[in-house]
């Protein structure tokens, strides 16, 4: 599954590794409904990395638990690896999981894990679900260690005994084991420090020699930008902005992209940010 | 009728008389005409002429007497009016208790064991408790992470401010509710009256947030400390926060020191820059200086992230130094035990 | 759970009285030194080399009367727990997963039996159904039930919601997977809690009923019997309804300490107690961990 070609250059046109058209989801009915997602259409192909930008509220959270089958959608399809899952029930569902096919790296890595069972454990789950045998699945797991920079002693751990950073990629790896073809990571570093921050980034950075394709989810462009090749802007719901990384930040086309690009702490904000960041806010809010 | 921000003006005003800083005076008059001025015109004051500190902290060390160890070793950095101070650093760093220390709130067996804090030019050390509480809020103030946790949840948040107003000026209800909308305003939030009468439930991080330094500067503190007080926020709410730290500090002549993780957001906002690490200030100096000229490998490696990872390497600004790789790989080796 | 239980002082306390109680239970009516329903003239007596606990007002020895008596208590009160156990629990942890139907129905159910007073209804289905202590516990249980029933279900529910729940299913697993890996071991330490109150709670219920001389006849001795009896002459033997109150008393206490056992070692308490024993291990080993602090312990705290 591995590929040594940039995900950008496609040698041929090669299907979406998931396809994502006119999606909405609402919630409550009637006069109570809130529209979570609005017509929202994204393609990801094998191996790129993606990153969908947006503020608590913008939906990106829905949007991850719509293609994960965790929230059902009220319109719109979605494609994983050439399946069309809108209309899947439970069994289905379960029959296209364990395939192994699409993964998810939660925000906090506290939780993620459940508190009374050992890394390896955790880390064998998605394996032993899928009815791979218990060696089998073990040695599987010690391979993986190596990627998220996990040392072979702390699989007898609690989570509890291991650090943030640590659980992080425990969960990472959790994620891998099952060799995906898509992991989506909701705000991955955004509960670390510095050092485990850039670590997490340069693993995922590694990963992309696999082909395994990454959609990041996150609030901040600048966590994202550095490991993205195409980045999408979510606003209010809607997808207001599709492109590669380097036009998007360069080149923003809607102002709320203008100012996320503005807002991003940069080691050289200029003293004419904040008069732009300003007027942007007031154009939004008008 | 005087708002909020014409009272903190005239008393910026006084100061600056006693400063002989002529382009300070200017900038505090253009400022009283217009209380709700906002950020459009940018001229910071930064006083040319050194002026009487409000905050200095001189080497100061702090002890965990229950440990017996020391764990902050020697801070040193001045705050004069209108000045703002970043602190940069990991948890455990030290910043934090540095905080607690300016504002007599160190935590139980934490001590100050040398160097000596001056608010104001009085020292600190021999304050009484009564004497602390009359400090507070009207010459230093503070704002912190996480800003659901500092309000009380079953009280509308506008009694909340209007309660320092109270306490710390002496107002009357109607009059405190008066100011405290006009604190509200003050901080930006699109409908004082409506907010005023919120709880916190029905507000965003970010406009509690306000609130919070709305409350913070309700009695006209000199000195603010926002402790990672942008960190638990969305990008975008934490330029707004950062921008009205900004504006206020223009407005009112506040003297600001910012704690964060993050380089850049205090490098975006301070004048004057610390980087700590395991309570030892490993690197200081004037915010350009430390962007361009790194001494120390911790702060390359802080600059490192964000040119690697973080926007920077997409605007094409003027690079600050090509991205030492090989210090990020040190870096990893020490911290693979972490 | 076992082992983490007996590491506490209490947690050994409770257990060591539990089991000689429920020896007693077992093999009381075997090792009475005397039949207990035999009178004699010797009335009142304090104890001594024949009756080690003295005699009661009709010249029973009391230790033989205790130790037959035991019987009833125990069963009674275990009658009480495990059909409330039963009653309860399994529908609280399927009430999360069977759909809104049922939840809603065992939901109001539970309402019901909290309104009913479980004393009078015992009371009455003795009434209607004649003597026998049996059917008063079962109807007992099935009214207590709604303590299991909310504690597994909250139980339940907490773990549903997790994170690493979802995680399981986005992986591909089934509700009886993830119920099984995840949600009983969760849900076991808060039922086992619930267990031991409601078994002390089963002795009271027991002792109240026999105190009042409902269920079992006399002269069939039991512990809250032999409290009535003898409770005419505190003023002058004392000892004689003291021996059976302090058995009692002592016997629900050592159940509501094991609850606190149980309690203190599972959940949140348990993995802190645990890290904590492992960290002053460590300080212990190495002394230059002290000065440097445990990093797990450190981050067991939370990111």
């Amino acid at each position: 599954m591995s590929t040594d070609r940039p995900a950008s250059q496609p040698a041929e046109p090669t299907q979406p590794v998931l396809n994502v058209a006119d999606l909405e989801v609402h919630y409550g009915h009637r006069r109570r409904r809130r529209q979570v997602l609005n017509r929202v259409s994204l393609s990801i192909a094998p191996g790129e990395t993606v990153g969908i930008i947006g503020e608590t509220g913008s939906g990106k959270s829905t949007l991850a638990r719509a293609v994960l089958g965790l929230v059902r959608a009220s319109a719109g399809s979605i494609v994983i690896d050439g399946e069309e899952v809108g209309s899947y029930g439970h069994r289905q569902w379960r029959a296209l999981r364990r395939r192994g096919v699409i993964q998810y790296v939660f925000q906090d890595p506290l939780r993620s894990l459940d508190p009374d069972v050992t890394v390896e454990a955790s880390l064998a789950e998605p394996l032993l679900i899928q009815g791979v045998s218990r060696q089998e699945a073990a040695a599987r797991v010690r391979a993986f260690l190596d990627r998220v920079r996990l040392s072979p002693e702390l699989l007898d751990r609690l989570p509890g005994e291991l650090s943030g950073g640590q659980r992080q990629r425990v969960a990472v790896a959790r994620a891998l084991v099952t060799e995906p073809r898509l992991v989506i990571l909701d705000e991955p570093v955004s509960a670390l420090d510095s050092a485990n921050r850039v670590q997490i980034l340069q693993i995922l950075k590694e990963l992309r020699a696999d082909g395994v394709a990454l959609v990041f989810i996150s609030h901040d462009l600048g966590s994202v930008a550095g490991v993205a090749d195409r980045i999408a802007v979510l606003y209010q719901g809607e997808l207001v902005e599709v492109g590669a990384t380097g036009d998007v930040i360069n080149q923003p086309q809607h102002p709320y992209t203008r100012l996320l690009v503005r807002s991003a702490p940069t080691l050289h904000s200029a003293a004419a940010d904040r008069a732009e960041r300003e007027a942007l806010r007031a154009l939004l809010h008008a | 009728m005087a708002t909020l921000s014409e009272k903190v003006l005239t008393k910026s005003a006084r100061n600056s008389k006693t400063e002989q800083n002529g382009s300070g005076a200017e900038v505090e008059d253009t400022g009283a005409t217009s209380t709700t001025s906002t950020t459009g015109a940018t001229r910071p004051v930064r006083p040319a002429a050194p002026s009487t500190p409000v905050l200095s902290v001189r080497d100061i060390r702090i002890s965990d007497q229950a440990a017996g160890q020391e764990i902050v070793h020697g801070v040193n950095f001045t705050l004069t009016p209108g000045r703002s101070v970043g602190i940069v650093g990991e948890s455990g760093s030290g910043k934090t208790l540095t905080c607690r220390a300016t504002l007599g709130i160190l935590p139980a067996h934490f001590e100050v064991t040398g160097g000596s804090i001056e608010i104001d030019g009085q020292d600190i050390s021999g304050l009484s408790s009564a004497q602390w509480t009359a400090l507070r809020g009207a010459t230093i103030s503070a704002v912190f992470q996480d800003p659901a946790s500092y309000l009380n949840p079953s009280i509308r948040v506008g009694a909340q401010i209007a309660e320092v107003l109270k306490v710390k000026k002496g107002l009357k209800r109607r009059e405190a509710r008066r100011q405290a909308i006009d604190l509200l305003h003050a901080v930006h939030l699109r409908d004082p009256e409506l907010v005023y009468s919120q709880y916190t439930y029905e507000l965003s991080g970010g406009m509690l947030q306000r609130v919070l330094i709305a409350a913070a500067i309700a009695a006209d503190p000199r000195i603010l400390i926002a402790d990672e007080a942008t960190t638990a926020l969305d990008v975008t709410v934490q330029a707004e926060i950062l921008d009205l730290l900004a504006d206020l500090r223009e407005r009112t002549g506040l003297a600001l020191v910012l704690v964060s993780h993050d380089l850049a957001v205090v490098a975006q906002l301070c004048d004057e820059v610390l980087v700590m690490r395991q309570g030892e200030v490993v690197e200081q100096g004037p915010t350009h200086e430390v962007l361009h000229n790194p001494q120390h490998e911790y702060t390359r490696l802080l600059i490192a992230e964000h040119e690697q990872y973080g926007l920077d390497k997409f605007l094409g600004t003027d690079a600050v130094e090509p991205a030492k790789t090989d210090a990020l790989d040190t870096a990893d080796a020490v911290k693979e035990d972490a | 759970m076992v082992r983490r239980v007996l590491s506490l002082t209490s947690g050994r306390i409770a257990l060591v009285i539990l089991t000689v109680i429920a020896l007693l239970a077992v093999l009381g009516p075997l090792i009475a030194p005397d039949n207990p329903l035999a009178t004699s003239s010797d009335t009142l007596a304090e104890a001594s080399g024949a009756h080690w606990l003295g005699t009661d007002y009709l010249g029973r020895d009391v230790l033989s009367r205790l130790l037959d008596g035991s019987r009833v208590s125990v069963l009674g009160s275990l009658e009480v727990a495990l059909t409330a156990l039963g009653v309860g629990a399994v529908p609280g942890i399927l009430s999360v997963y069977f759909g809104r139907v049922f939840e809603w129905v065992t939901l109001r159910l539970t309402d019901t039996l909290v309104a009913l007073p479980f004393l009078l209804f015992a009371v009455a289905v003795v009434a209607l159904l004649g003597n026998g202590i049996t059917q008063a516990m079962l109807v007992t249980g099935v009214l207590v039930s709604p303590l299991f029933y909310r504690v597994s279900r909250a139980a339940t529910l907490a773990v549903a919601q997790s994170p690493y729940v979802e995680a399981a299913l986005i992986s591909g697993a089934s509700i009886g997977w993830v119920v099984r890996r995840h949600v009983w071991v969760k849900v076991l330490p808060p039922i086992a809690v619930a267990l031991a109150q409601t078994i002390g709670v089963g002795f009271v219920i027991v002792s109240t009923l026999t105190f009042l001389g409902i269920g079992v006849q006399p002269p069939a001795p039991t512990w809250g019997g032999l409290l009535a009896s003898d409770l005419g002459y505190l003023t002058q033997k004392p000892w004689a309804p003291l021996v059976p109150a302090l058995l009692i008393m002592v016997t629900v206490w050592a159940c509501n300490l094991l609850a606190d056992a149980i309690r203190d070692v599972s959940g949140e308490a348990g993995r802190a107690l645990v890290n904590n024993r492992k960290a002053r291990a460590n300080r212990l080993a190495d002394t230059d961990s002290a000065a440097h602090g445990d990093p797990a312990h450190v981050h067991a705290g939370g990111a």
